[in-house]
């Protein structure tokens, strides 16, 4: 694990580089531009409103506030994980001629998204007022659960893009379990709403203790108790542990397969 | 293969008994059905082929090597090996300073980048930190001679001009050891003359390894040439010598 600091800290000018890249290119030819990073949240969260909130009539009030302090950072995490599976795969061509530390590449695909899921944030920031929904002191505690989240979809990333370089099926299976992880996660409802003979089961999806502090801070204004805190501090750290140890035993023979 | 060299400095570059085994697998199995059928059939499809069969060489600073062989016989992974792309299956393997590669030019730019964003990005990739890349863009930009083209995406570059562009971003890493692949292709004769005479500067200073498959190149510019044939040194020392035994070794393969 040292050795991964040491060499994102010796690399960190490429990996700033390669994620500025990364959004410079995902938004270039489009006519909106970097437009389409505020957009897309704003718009997935009027779809998912009307259908929860109105059609099904879910009684949660100021429900596109509730839903958007945590569908921000799940896409955060989905997008990390979407771009990094792909990040040493569409990288191949260039491994193969030079070197390059190859944590650099699931690196830089989950930083892009991190200094994405910022632009994200200004929507909910500007929505809030209009819905005269206040904004709580204890904002300040999300540098915690955003760490959390981070370290985890860095694990994540790190696994897929290995994994994909070996199975290029993972990038396919990739996007049937994000559906399913996002429904399954406490995004568009709050484990209230699930029977508590069921929660036993919701308690074992990582996601809980990873989004909780979002919502908690942002909607309810509240302090998630130590426990949670630590809970989603340990997903994240576990999760890089083990998607990191298993990149770091294959990274030397990746360049034969890309 | 010592080559007997009464010298008290080190080697800027050490192959000790270097092998590189790559395992040949006739149809890579690139998803999880083809990894099921084929652990059901109990046949393995690959087969293990060694590009360097023990190599061991050293190289000092300025010396000018000529690495001469037949296709295949293991030269471009001897480079490869050096600019760290590919860790050896055994031996070892020592090299001291920064090392460059002109062998692919323009390897990671981006097509939408412009020239200017690519000099930057390059430059990392390449090894070079961001303060470092600007002191030095004005050289480049010089160097590579691309114009008013240089805030337009590479995409719209010809060819000629990537290559220029990554010739000049690779001599600004200032290497210990530079790695040259048949680089006399680069852009027309006036530019070829220009990256010629840059390469002769630097000969004089710093060690190059150069691969190539002309006889006359080598002779002209190496002070040493190693002879690769299926994946061992068969030869090592004078241009002449070498060459001399290459082209016994080409008649002998042509006859067979």
């Amino acid at each position: 694990m040292r050795s991964l600091i040491s060499e994102l800290v010796r690399n960190r000018e490429l990996i700033w580089a390669l994620a500025l890249k990364e959004l410079r290119v995902r938004y270039k030819r489009s006519a909106l531009g970097f437009l389409w990073a505020l957009l897309n949240p704003l718009l997935m969260m009027l779809i998912l409103t009307a259908v929860f909130s109105t059609l099904m009539r879910v009684q949660i009030d100021h429900y596109s506030i509730f839903l958007l302090s945590v569908l921000l950072p799940w896409t955060l995490f989905s997008q990390s994980l979407a771009y990094g599976v792909e990040s040493i795969v569409g990288n191949g061509e260039l491994l193969k001629k030079i070197y390059i530390a190859k944590s650099v590449f699931p690196t830089a695909a989950v930083l892009s998204n991190v200094i994405n899921f910022f632009f994200s944030l200004i929507p909910l920031i500007i929505l809030m007022p209009l819905m005269r929904f206040p904004f709580h002191w204890t904002w300040i505690y999300l540098p915690v659960p955003l760490l959390g989240l981070v370290l985890f979809a860095l694990g994540c990333s790190f696994f897929l893009a290995m994994a994909n370089v070996f199975f290029r099926d993972v990038a396919h299976i990739l996007q049937v379990i994000l559906s399913a992880w996002f429904y399954v996660s406490p995004i568009i409802y709050s484990l209230d709403f699930v029977p508590a003979r069921y929660r036993f089961f919701f308690r074992l999806n990582p996601m809980l203790y990873l989004l909780n502090g979002f919502r908690l801070a942002i909607y309810y204004g509240l302090l998630p108790s130590l426990q949670s805190a630590v809970a989603s501090l340990g997903c994240g750290v576990l999760g890089l542990v083990l998607g990191y140890s298993i990149f770091r035993r294959y990274q030397d023979t990746l360049v034969f397969y890309v | 293969m010592s080559r007997g060299r009464a010298t008290s400095r080190p080697a800027r570059l050490r192959f000790e008994n270097v092998v590189q085994r790559f395992r040949i697998i006739r149809e890579r199995p690139d998803t999880i059905r083809e990894v099921f059928a084929r652990v059901f059939r109990h046949s393995s499809h690959y087969h293990d082929f060694e590009a360097l069969k023990g190599v061991s060489f050293e190289i000092f600073d300025g010396e000018m090597v000529g690495i001469v062989g037949r296709n295949g016989s293991g030269k471009s992974t001897t480079l490869k090996i050096i600019a760290g792309v590919y860790r050896p299956t055994s031996g070892a393997v020592k090299v001291s300073g920064k090392v460059a590669a002109l062998i692919e030019l323009g390897a990671g730019f981006h097509p939408d980048l412009t020239g200017r964003e690519n000099i930057v990005l390059n430059g990392l990739m390449i090894g070079l930190s961001k303060r470092e890349i600007r002191a030095r863009e004005e050289r480049i930009l010089d160097f590579a001679e691309l114009g008013e083209f240089i805030d337009s995406p590479i995409k719209q570059y010809s060819s000629g001009m990537i290559l220029r562009l990554g010739f000049s971003i690779a001599m600004e890493v200032d290497p210990d050891i530079l790695l040259v692949d048949e680089i006399l292709a680069v852009g027309d004769a006036a530019f070829q003359q220009k990256c010629l005479a840059r390469i002769d500067e630097f000969r004089r200073r710093k060690t190059i390894v150069y691969v190539s498959h002309s006889a006359a190149s080598v002779r002209e510019l190496c002070t040493r040439a190693l002879l690769l044939h299926e994946g061992t040194l068969v030869a090592d020392g004078s241009p002449d010598l070498v060459l001399a035994e290459y082209s016994e070794l080409l008649q002998h393969a042509v006859v067979s």
